[in-house]
């Protein structure tokens, strides 16, 4: 007799989601990508390039999304979201909500993967950094459009740009305990891209100590320092001001231990990175568990499972950055394929 | 950056020539500092330093040229190269005080430290004269301008008596060569 194929519900549209949907579907599963966003892409699909490579993120994405239009066994379902999940003997009954009000529908899943992605942390709780208050101070996420108008010769040209790291990282009091793993990168990698489109800005990093742990990311980050001039000030900041129609940025250099400051026009708060909020929500659904932060937690000792036929990857386990995610969603996909044969 | 604790420093006014000077004549760029301090932890004087070595690759990042020619560190600085042979990324820091050494003296600003201004006169003088060092003479002479004959006194013997120091030190047979040298290297001025 033959048994009808195999289906995994894939949550989350992004690089890590895209990889495992892929993955799973040239394993010769069926694969339901569900993304609450009208486009598939994610965070990546926000930003102006990556690291360590300077590459246009969008050849990436769009050409996951080619093949997953091609592939007769994946269902791409955008502006789509799960609004209840019960667990069936092997599987999950669960049911998805069009967000273009075309109703409800039932779906059988043999697996789910869980690939939600991450966001920025509210960073205007730092009242001495101004977020909200002043028009230049932006996040890292909307500094990456900032870029992509910079680009295409939008907007005033910056004389200066200050970027802050750990903005709510490693901040017990008010913020996150944990580092944030990925903004050292980025945060080099946007301060080389000022200095590429504007190089007599004066650009500067504000730091405790800069994390580049991966392959080819100290050169990378030496490179933006020692060739691209950007100046790495270490310090955190602990006050932004209005100055003549400036931004000031008091901290102290504490590397020679005396109070520095610099006037931009641009700050860019690398702000904590925090699972999205239905993270929780939905890990619950499908009996994953979350940490104090909402990040889902892996069972012990198993990549990628985090509870019976319930597997993760991408932001929504930890930070993570573009490859990361990608590997992440290809062992989430592993995962499944391994559970799929074992006739599970 | 002198010292003034009243204002901060603003980083936009930053400009070092003296960072383009070192990149320009000697190829060093500071901006490969790590700032991770191996130079001041292998340094050999840093305790009695008021800038280890790290702080003085710093203070060129900062432009703080003034605070750098006046600090004492560049005269009890005992040029042993090893910040040099310690640093990650090869900075030559005996060649940047070398720079700012001589810079100083160029600009009249004195030795913090006039004994060590002094012996590096006599020094320079004594080879200017003979091509060589006669370590005998040159202690001799610094004994007399300081008038500490009694200090190195009890040294110079224990020296003598093991064979380090050459009673007969002849002069070199091109010491015009030696002169022509120092006269192309000391901007014209006597050393």
């Amino acid at each position: 007799m033959q048994e009808r194929t195999k289906t995994a519900l894939v949550i989350g549209g992004g690089p890590a989601g895209m990889e495992a949907a892929l993955r799973i579907s040239q394993a010769g599963f069926n694969a339901v990508l569900v993304e609450k966003g009208p486009d598939l892409g994610g965070t990546l699909r926000d930003l102006h390039s990556s690291f360590p490579k300077w590459e246009n993120p969008r050849g990436l994405i769009d050409h996951r999304i080619e093949l997953l239009r091609k592939s007769p066994r994946v269902s791409i379902r955008t502006q789509t979201v799960i609004t209840a999940g019960t667990r069936l003997d092997a599987g999950f009954r669960v049911r998805l909500k069009s967000l273009r009000g075309e109703g409800e529908e039932l779906m059988d899943a043999d697996a789910v993967v869980l690939a939600t992605g991450f966001e920025l942390m509210d960073v205007s709780i730092y009242g001495e950094y101004g977020y909200g208050i002043y028009p230049g101070v932006v996040t890292s996420l909307e500094f990456e459009s900032r870029l992509r108008q910079w680009d295409h010769g939008q907007e005033e040209k910056p004389r200066g740009v200050a970027l802050i790291q750990c903005v709510g990282s490693r901040d017990r009091s008010k913020g996150k305990p944990y580092c944030s793993k990925i903004c050292c990168m980025y945060t080099a990698k946007q301060a080389g891209l000022v200095k590429d489109q504007f190089p007599e800005a004066q650009v500067y990093v504000f730091y405790m100590d800069y994390r580049a742990a991966g392959k080819e990311y100290e050169e990378f980050v030496r490179q933006v320092i020692e060739e691209k001039h950007v100046r790495y000030v270490r310090g955190r900041p602990a006050k932004v001001l209005p100055e003549d129609g400036r931004l000031l940025v008091r901290a102290e250099d504490t590397l020679m231990g005396i109070p520095v400051e610099a006037a931009v026009d641009v700050v860019v708060l690398a702000s904590a990175i925090v699972p999205r909020p239905d993270t929780r929500m939905l890990a619950g659904m499908f009996c994953a568990r979350t940490d104090e932060h909402g990040f889902i937690e892996n069972e012990l000792h198993e990549p990628a499972r985090c509870a019976d036929r319930v597997f993760f990857a991408g932001g929504c386990g930890f930070a993570v950055e573009t490859a990361g995610a990608l590997s992440q969603g290809a062992a989430a996909a592993a995962g499944v394929i391994a559970l799929f044969n074992e006739n599970g | 950056m002198d010292p003034d604790y009243h204002t901060p420093i603003r980083l936009e006014r930053i400009d070092s020539p003296l960072k383009r000077e070192l990149k320009e004549l000697f190829s060093i760029d500071v901006d490969t500092c790590l700032e991770c301090g191996k130079c001041s932890g292998g340094c050999s004087n840093a305790h009695v330093f008021d800038y280890t070595p790290r702080k003085i690759v710093q203070l060129v990042k900062l432009g703080a040229e003034e605070t750098l020619l006046k600090m004492d560190a560049l005269w009890i600085c005992l040029s042993c190269q090893i910040c040099l042979d310690r640093c990650p990324s090869g900075i030559d820091i005996p060649r940047i005080l070398d720079h700012l050494r001589e810079k100083a003296r160029r600009k009249g600003i004195p030795a913090s430290r006039p004994a060590v201004g002094l012996f590096h006169e006599l020094m320079l003088g004594q080879i200017r004269k003979t091509g060589r060092i006669s370590e005998i003479g040159l202690m001799l002479r610094f004994a007399a301008a300081t008038g500490r004959y009694g200090k190195d006194a009890g040294l110079g013997i224990r020296m003598f008596l093991k064979g380090k120091l050459n009673p007969i030190s002849a002069a070199v047979k091109k010491v015009k060569e030696v002169r022509r040298l120092y006269d192309h290297t000391a901007d014209g001025k006597k050393a």
